[in-house]
Parts: C-alpha cells; structure tokens; sequence
C-alpha cells in the first residue's frame, strides 16, 4: 500500500466541535413559526378490533388543530419487501401490539396535545393474544395476521451438502436449545420530525432518520406524490444501530398528515419511555442447533432451526432471517449446513434489525456449542477454533463456502493467535481462581460479520465533490452519519485521494432535494460503498488538475503528485506550488469548466437471494477473537467483568479513534445483552420502558479493553477497509459466557445471564 | 387509552418562604395539596401520571434553615432540606453515623444526591428506600409538625405500606433526629443492585452491631425492598444478642432474617432470589460490621 498521508491518523471526528459545543442540532431542536405539536394515542391492549373511535370531544378541546386516525390513510400500508406491506401508519381495524399507535392529535402546544389525546374514545373488543411464538405457530393459536398460515411471517429453508450423513459420520453430536434477549438499541436521541406539507404539495420533513432515503419513498407513497416534491433534511442523528430510525413511525405520518390537512408545520417528539415500549427491537431467537464434530473436533456438519419471536408486523423481518442464517458458515470451514428459519408474528413489538443484525443469536449459539463439544472431546477451546479457523487466502485468492460466501482476505486465525498470546489469556491460570465468594473465570469466542450490505433494489450509492475556487472542497453524498463517524471518515478518504489535508474538505449534510440517493446507515456499507463512491469522486476531480497542472508545468499529469496540500513534479520536486494556486488557475484558466467528480460504489450489487442463502449478503467480512475475564460472586450471582482482549480483522483502520471506539462500542453493548439488557414482558406489555429497569450497562460495569488490530487489506474496501463494531457486538456474549462457565462450570444458554439465573443454575447443580 | 406523557400535568405552583406559610397552605388545601423537596421522586412519577397530580404543589426547598445538620448532645438532627449528597459527604455523618452515610452515597447518581433530599427519601417510603434501612437501625426518631402543632415518631412505626406513611394530610417532616449511637457499635449497609452504581436495590440490608470481645451486645438488623415496607427483623436480632459470635449462629441469623422477610415476584427479581439474598447480605453485613 502506498505512503498515507491522512488514512489511518488519529484525527478528531469533523462534528466534534459542533456536539461537544451543543451546537449540533437534532430533529427534536428545529422549529417553525406556527408550529402545532403532535401526539399519539395509543392502544391499551396487545391485540384488539377497533370498533370505534370517538375524538368529538378531543376535537372540542381549544387549541386542538387536527385529528387522525387510521382510515384517514386511505389503506395505505408499507413493509420491507412488497409481499410484506402490513403495516399501516396508525392502525386501521385492530391493534396487535400493546401501545401501537391508533390516532394522533395536532395542537397548540405539546400540553394540549397530550390532553386532547387522551380526550380521545376508543371502543376496542379485545382479542385472545398469543406473545410465545412457538405457540404462535400452532394450529389454533389466536391469528396476528390472517394473509398468513399458522402466524409465520417469514420463512426460509436451506440446506447445503447433506447434514443427515455428515451427523451419522460424526464422533459426537450435540443438540441445544438457545435464547438470545428482547434488547434495543438504547440510543439517546428519542425518534423525532419536524414536518411541513406545503400549500403548492411539497413535503418538508427534518427527520432522526438513519436511512432518510427509505423513509423519502414512504412518504412518496403513502402521500401519493412524486418523490421530487419529498424533501428530507436530515440532522444531526443521535445514535441509530438499526431498527427504529430505519423505518418510518407512526408519528412521522401523522406529522405529515396533520401538516396537510391544517396547512401548518407539525412536530413530533416520541418520549424515551414510549420510545422503549414500542422501538423495534431486536429479535428474541430461539436458536435449536445441531451441531457434528469428528474425534478431532473438525466441524462435520451444523443444523439450525430457528424462530423468532417476530412481534405484530413484518417490517425489516426477511433481512433478519436471511441474517440469522447465511453467516453460519463463517468463521469456521463447515462442509454441511441445514437451515430452517422461521419468524412469527406474535402480540409483541415488532423485531427488527440491531448493530449484529441477525448472526447474534446463531453465532452465540454455535460457539457455546462447539465449547461444549470441545468439552466432551476434551480439546482445548483455542485448539478447536484453530483447528477449524478459515485460512486466510492468499492474494488473488478467493475462499469459497458451502454457501458461497466469498472470502479474499481472513484473519482470524492471526487474530486467535495474538488474542491468546494478551496476558489476560496467556497468564489466566498465574491469576486466582477463587476470592472468597467471587470465582474467576476467562473465556474466548470468534467471530465474524459482513461489512457493505447488498441491498434488495436501491443499490445506487454515490458521492459528488466539488473544488471551491479557495483550494477546498466540498464533499456530497447520500450517505448519513447517524453518530458512526462516516462523515469523518469520507472526508478522510476524499483528502486523501486529493492530497489535501482533512480540514480543507467540507462534508454537508443529507437533504434529498440536493444529495444524491443513498440506502443509508446499516449492515456496515457506509465505509464501504459511499466510502468507494467518495474515492472515485476524488480521483476524477484530481484528474481534472492533474491535467491542469501539467500544461501548466508542461509534464504529463502522471508525472505529478499531490501530497498534504502541496502540488509538484515527481521528478523535479523544486517545481511546485500550492494545492490553493493549483486550484485556482484550474477554476480561472478560463475553460468555463467547474472541477467537479462523481463517483458511485460498484462493490456488492449482485441481487440478495434469500430464499437460498446462496451467495454473500455484504462485499466483505471482518474476523474477531475475544477473550474475556469475569468474576462471578457464586453467591449472589453477580457478574463483575474486568476484561476484555480483542482482536479484530477490520482490514485496515481509516480513522483509528473512531474504529477503536466502534469496535469498544459494539462490544460493551454486546456485554449488556450478554448480562443485563431484556425487555421483561407480560402478556404484550413491556414491563420495564425505562432505562431505569431495562438495564444498560454503566461505565462502572465496562470492562477494561485492549484492542489487537489485524491488517488484513481487503481489495473489496477503500484502502483495505471492512467493517467494524458488528464484529465485536457478536463475539461479546459468547466470550463473557465462556468466561462465565469457566468460572461456574455451568453453560448458559439463555441470554441475558442474569444474577438470579446464575443463583438458580448454581442450586441445580447441587 | 395509553398516552405516553413528556409534559408535568398543571398544577398550582407554591413556593412558601417560612415553614409556617408552608402549614398554613397545606392546612388550606388539606388533600389537595402535595409538599415536595427535591422532587427526584414526584416529578418523574407525575410525568409517567403514576399519581394523580394534585391541585397544589408545595415546594419546601426555598425555606431557609431546614438544611441545617445537626450535632450536638442529643444527637444527629437531619433537616428535612438535608440532601443525599450532603450526607454522603458530612464528615460527623461518616464516623459516626457511617451506615447511614454508606446508604447515601449508593443512591441513584451524584446530579440526583445533590437534589434529593433523605426526607423525601423517607416521605416517597417505596419499600426499596436506602435511608430507611439505615436509621431503621439507628433508632431514629420523626419530628412531624402541622398548624395544631408538633408529634414525634418512631421511623419504625412511620411506614404504613408501600408508599403510605403516617404523616396526616397537614403534616410536615421537619426533622430526622437520630441518638448518639453506642461507642463502639459498627454499621454496615449493603445493597444489592444489578449493576455497579445508580441502580434501585433488589435487596438492602443494614446491621448495627456493638461486638465486645467477640460477644454481641447488641445488633439491629433491617430490611430494604423485601417487604412492604423496610423492617427491622428482630427475630435475626435475637439469635445473636448477647451470644458470642461464629459463623453457625450468624449463619442462623441470616437464615431467620429471610424467613422474616416478605419480598415479591416483579420485573426486577423474583421473591425467592430476594428471600435468599437477604440470607447472603445479613451475614456479609454482620461479618463485615465485626471485621470494622
């Protein structure tokens, strides 16, 4: 790789100044002159018909502006995929989760509004609900839906090599049952809009949208208007991770809606508390796997079935199934694989993407049982994933699964090599075992995930920069920086490109009336995909100059180099000038030319097909070992996590602050769903909507982590980038339950590892 | 019908300048009319419409002297303005009321110690309360006043049930005081929460102990979030006054202080891990407060 200039320093992020000063503004901060508020009614009940709704006496209530409920939609609905367009923006004839929305108020003000809401009478019959969904799938069981048979949302049955002779040949065989968490994303910025339907039939939206490019379309659709007159500016985003702010909400619609019919901006804040009981959360997997292995512990053969507890609605659900299954096949060589997935509508929230869509739940599964088949064969844990680890391919080479995933760079042998030469796993038996009533344990797991999602349509991804007559550009994109940090990196890939330094390149914001279309901020392709988009963009700019510079200097463009801000001839680095003069005879020459690039990602536009799981779902994977020490009180059952050492194949680090706090980042939030994080539920309702009770972890509760950082140089990523932090939040539980059976001697295989359930599996095995 | 409520329901404001302007408006709107400190408790749950919102809210925190700690031959004396945080951080409070002081500073965060005061620790009475184990232990005593005049309580007899206390309608806690406590008792709390800091108890246990050479002369045990209200368990207390202490007869102290315990199944744990962990903590507590 040639000399970096910008590419892998330790930059701060471009926003810094902007959040650490407040003057980053959020969606919830914009305001308009004569601006009415919004709010939601929403049902009581899990699942019920609606048989009337009542605002008269809502609408009689002074300052109360307008009223909507779902039949003022005109059957609109909207869904991930088109067979799956079932859900409508406030429901129509029945509600089939607890607090779903049903009507929204316009007012005055947010007191009025929330007064007239509950003004508002609702007449439901309630319905017998069904909130398990392995009961949900019973012939009987109460209908969430009736487009389909037995409540199953999705489905999807693969089968690769033949599993049934694999499991025959192979020295031992296991078969658990495990459970993965109702947990959320936990950002701190609660969805909100800021919305304006136009007298002349223009939509304005200020939206906390991750993918504002998704929620244009819907509003096009469901407001029946050209996507030309659907403008979203999007804000600063306060955190994403997947699910709810890459979908359009309840009260986004009747934002819009209520704008239109009172021909006054409307403004929406969801409340944190709402916001929990409600959010699409990450799925809850029941994970039945089957897993072969021969006397020496090679993986013959892995069987999966699947379900997933889907809630009331489909929504993003095909991609978390087909995500729950087609990275099975990594990190380790698998020669036969059989998966049956089923999601199922239940009277829950509806299950949704998170940071790790989807691999969560069957990664942690697979590696706690290969522990435990490591275990009975008696062969040490990091011999049995080295044993079994994909080699990394060499140069040109591709590495093929069964599945057809393609693999051109992997380290995770590299990475299982240096995570457990760390002090922490190297030294574990030099430490204590027992200290009075703790008991320590270490534990490692691998990992894997795809960087640069492909898409199902909408793949168009691209980048515009524009040279400023002062020697600095402009960067624009489609792409969202919803916290990740993908506006500091593209501008770090544009300067290096150009040969310019990081702060003479200026990044704006999304605004689909002016930015190029883009998917959005999910399944790690911003880096990727826009990132690619940004270099092609650059490259043609400077191509532009080149030129310029050379007749200048009468050279050929190629003998001329670009570095930090400085122009010169390779050959004869006496001839030089500024990046600034060069610009500026390159904008005043007199061509009437205006130095503009474009460029657009290539990378990963083959079709997703996920009735097979055939093919690869992301342009490239990145590899983490994890290792982790925990105390477990034997006692109380509470967990103390001191440490974490994790190894992480993400290519090449762009912007290393940045990468290093998302890879921390992935796995702290992966140690809360490992320890902490649950939505208890009864019956449909949420019982714990309050960062109070659905527990995150503290800073206190983080442990100490180190990073070991495997360059691997993927040809499918700007400078040899994949992605980051999806890795880390998959390999968290596993090693933190690793750990925590080397502690206790007890496998967990629900999540999370509550201290109770550590007191309670500490009974039993008495 | 489920509105998700960002805004505080409308309601009178009064912000009183003497503790009797404050009778006198909570004699007038006897029933109607809600007495907050710090609010850390109230405005979140009149937010959530947890309680109903009254007609009036009197404010208490702009009435100069009910801050005031207190130290002299009677005692400890806590205004009822005295903050968590400034218990957490009152040097006299640290070495001799230390079990007291340790509940303070496990409480929700430092931006909610400094506002919260033990008062309304006390006044909210959730059966989860980290003060009220403590002068549970500490034989403190309430001075409660109204327009007819002033009553002293004993804390134990304050909590009626969860969220329910003795105070009438047109009283005031004034006043925590606690007595002097003997000169070589030692008092420990423990709390058991999920995570690290800024968590609710699951369990709160705090012991006073008077050890003399290796006897127990006097111990009081109580109990947070294992009943409907904090108790003492005096039963546990029993088994070890006046024995000398070892590890079977603490263990059988523990044993009784679960038995005595009445924990509930909830969204937080299960009534059975409580029960056994009031079993755990009453003898980390007691072997804790002896090794002092």
């Amino acid at each position: 790789m040639a000399e970096l200039s910008v590419i892998g320093q330790r930059v701060p992020r471009v926003d810094a100044w902007e959040k650490v000063t407040g003057q980053a503004k959020y969606a919830a901060d914009y305001s308009l002159p004569d601006m009415l508020w919004c709010k939601l009614l929403r049902s009581p009940y899990p699942h019920a018909r609606i048989l009337n709704i009542d605002t008269s006496k809502a609408k009689k209530l002074p300052g109360v502006r307008g009223i909507v409920t779902g039949k003022d939609f005109g059957g609109w609905s909207w869904g991930w995929m088109p067979a799956t367009r079932d859900e409508t923006p406030l429901a129509v004839d029945k509600v089939r989760y607890m607090a779903e929305a049903v009507a929204g108020v316009a007012a005055v003000d947010e007191d009025t509004a929330e007064q007239a809401a509950g003004l508002i009478k609702v007449e439901y019959e309630e319905l017998p609900g069904v909130f398990d969904p392995e009961e949900a799938m019973k012939d009987g069981a109460p209908k969430v839906h009736d487009y389909v048979k037995n409540n199953i949302s999705v489905e999807y049955h693969w089968n690769f090599g033949d599993v049934d002779k694999a499991f025959a040949e192979s020295h031992i065989v296991r078969e658990d049952r495990f459970r993965t968490a109702r947990a959320t994303h936990g950002y701190l910025e609660p969805p909100a809009i800021l919305a304006y339907y136009d007298p002349t039939g223009y939509i304005t939206v200020w939206a906390s949208k991750q993918s504002p490019y998704f929620h244009y379309r819907h509003l096009a659709a469901c407001f029946k208007v050209p996507l030309s007159r659907v403008r979203v500016i999007q804000p600063f985003i306060g955190g994403g991770f997947g699910g709810t702010k890459n979908d359009s909400l309840a009260g986004d619609f009747c934002a819009v809606l209520l704008s239109k019919m009172t021909g006054r901006p409307v403004k929406y804040i969801e409340s944190m508390e709402e916001e929990l009981a409600t959010s699409r959360r990450r799925h809850s997997v029941i994970v039945y796997s089957k897993m072969g292995v021969t006397k020496d512990g090679l993986l013959k053969a892995i069987q999966h079935r699947v379900v997933a507890d889907g809630g009331g609605y489909t929504a993003i659900g095909p991609l978390s199934m087909y995500l729950n299954g087609f990275m099975t096949t990594l990190p380790y060589k698998l020669p036969h694989f059989k998966f049956d997935a089923y999601r199922v509508f239940t009277n829950n929230p509806i299950g949704a993407a998170m940071r790790g869509h989807g691999v969560t739940h069957t990664r942690f599964a697979a590696e706690i049982q290969m522990e435990m088949l490591a275990e009975e064969l008696g062969i040490d844990p990091v011999e049995m994933r080295m044993r079994n680890a994909i080699d990394n391919p060499k140069p040109g080479e591709i590495y093929e699964t069964i599945n057809k995933v393609t693999l051109k760079t992997c380290g995770l042998k590299q990475a299982i090599k240096e995570a457990v030469e760390d002090p922490l796993w190297r030294d574990r038996d030099k430490l204590p075992k027992k200290e009075g009533a703790i008991s320590w344990g270490t534990g490692i797991s691998g990992s894997s995930y795809s960087g640069g999602a492909r898409q199902m349509g909408h793949q168009a991804c691209a980048a515009i920069i524009r040279l400023c007559e002062d020697g600095t550009v402009n960067l624009i994109t489609g792409a969202t920086d919803c916290g990740q940090g993908s506006d500091t990196v593209l501008c770090m890939i544009a300067a290096e490109e150009l040969g310019i330094k990081l702060d003479d390149v200026a990044i704006k914001r999304v605004d689909t009336a002016y930015t190029p279309v883009d998917p959005g901020s999910y399944g790690s392709r911003v880096t990727i995909l826009a990132g690619q988009a940004t270099q092609k963009a650059a490259r043609e700019v400077k191509k532009q100059l080149l030129e310029t510079a050379a007749a200048n200097w009468q050279v050929k463009p190629e003998d001329i180099e670009i570095r930090l801000g400085e122009v010169f001839v390779k050959s004869d680095p006496e001839k030089k000038m500024p990046f600034i003069r060069l610009a500026r005879i390159a904008c005043y020459s007199g061509t009437g030319a205006v130095i503009m690039g474009t460029g657009y990602s290539s990378y990963g536009i083959e079709h997703l097909d996920l009735t097979n799981g055939i093919g690869n779902g992301g342009c490239s994977y990145s590899f983490t070992a994890h290792t982790a020490r925990v105390g477990v009180d034997m006692e109380t059952g509470q967990i103390t996590t001191t440490d974490f050492t994790i190894a992480s194949d993400c290519g090449r680090l762009l912007s290393p602050v940045q990468a290093e706090g998302q890879i921390e980042g992935g796995a702290i939030q992966g140690l809360g769903q490992a320890l902490y994080e649950d939505f208890i539920m009864d019956r449909g309702k949420t019982l714990n909507p309050t960062f109070l009770d659905y527990k995150m972890p503290h800073a206190l509760d983080v442990p100490n982590i180190k990073l070991i950082d495997i360059v691997t140089d993927d040809p499918f990523g700007p400078f040899g980038a994949k992605e980051t932090s999806e890795g880390s939040i998959v390999s968290a539980p596993p090693a933190v339950v690793s750990a925590i059976h080397d502690a206790t001697g007890i496998w967990f295989k629900e999540l999370p590892v509550t201290p109770e359930k550590v007191v309670k599996a500490l009974k039993e095995k008495k | 019908m489920t509105t998700f409520y960002r805004r505080l329901p409308k309601f009178n404001y009064l912000a009183p300048d003497t503790l009797d302007e404050a009778l006198s408006l909570l004699s007038r709107y006897k029933g109607k009319a809600m007495v907050i400190a710090g609010g850390t408790d109230i405005i979140p749950r009149l937010k959530r419409r947890e309680i109903g919102a009254p007609e009036h809210v009197i404010d208490l925190k702009g009435i100069p002297g009910l801050d005031n700690i207190k130290y002299d031959v009677s005692g400890l004396s806590l205004g009822t303005l005295v903050t968590i945080g400034a218990v957490e951080t009152s040097a006299i409070i640290g070495e001799k009321f230390s079990v007291l002081a340790q509940a303070a500073q496990s409480m929700a965060s430092p931006q909610v110690r400094n506002r919260g005061t033990i008062a309304g620790n006390i006044c909210n009475a959730v059966p989860s309360a980290d003060s009220a184990p403590p002068l549970l232990t500490l034989g403190a005593k309430l001075k409660l006043v109204s327009q007819k005049g002033e009553r002293t309580v004993g804390i134990e007899d304050f909590f009626t049930g969860p969220g329910q206390t003795a105070l009438a309608d047109d009283e005031i806690l004034q006043e925590i005081q606690i007595p002097h406590p003997p000169p070589n008792s030692q008092g420990i709390y423990l709390k058991l929460t999920p995570r690290r800091a800024m968590d609710l108890a699951i369990v709160g246990v705090a012991a006073v102990v008077i050890p003399q050479d290796g006897v127990c002369q006097d111990i009081r045990i109580a109990l947070g979030a294992v009943a409907p209200t904090p108790i003492r368990v005096r039963k546990a207390e029993a088994v070890l006054k006046g024995q000398k202490f070892d590890d079977a007869l603490i263990e059988k102290a523990a044993k009784t202080a679960a038995g005595q315990s009445r924990p509930i199944d909830d969204h937080r744990a299960s009534a059975d891990y409580r029960r056994d962990m009031v079993e755990v903590l009453v003898k980390r507590a007691i072997k804790q407060a002896i090794r002092r």
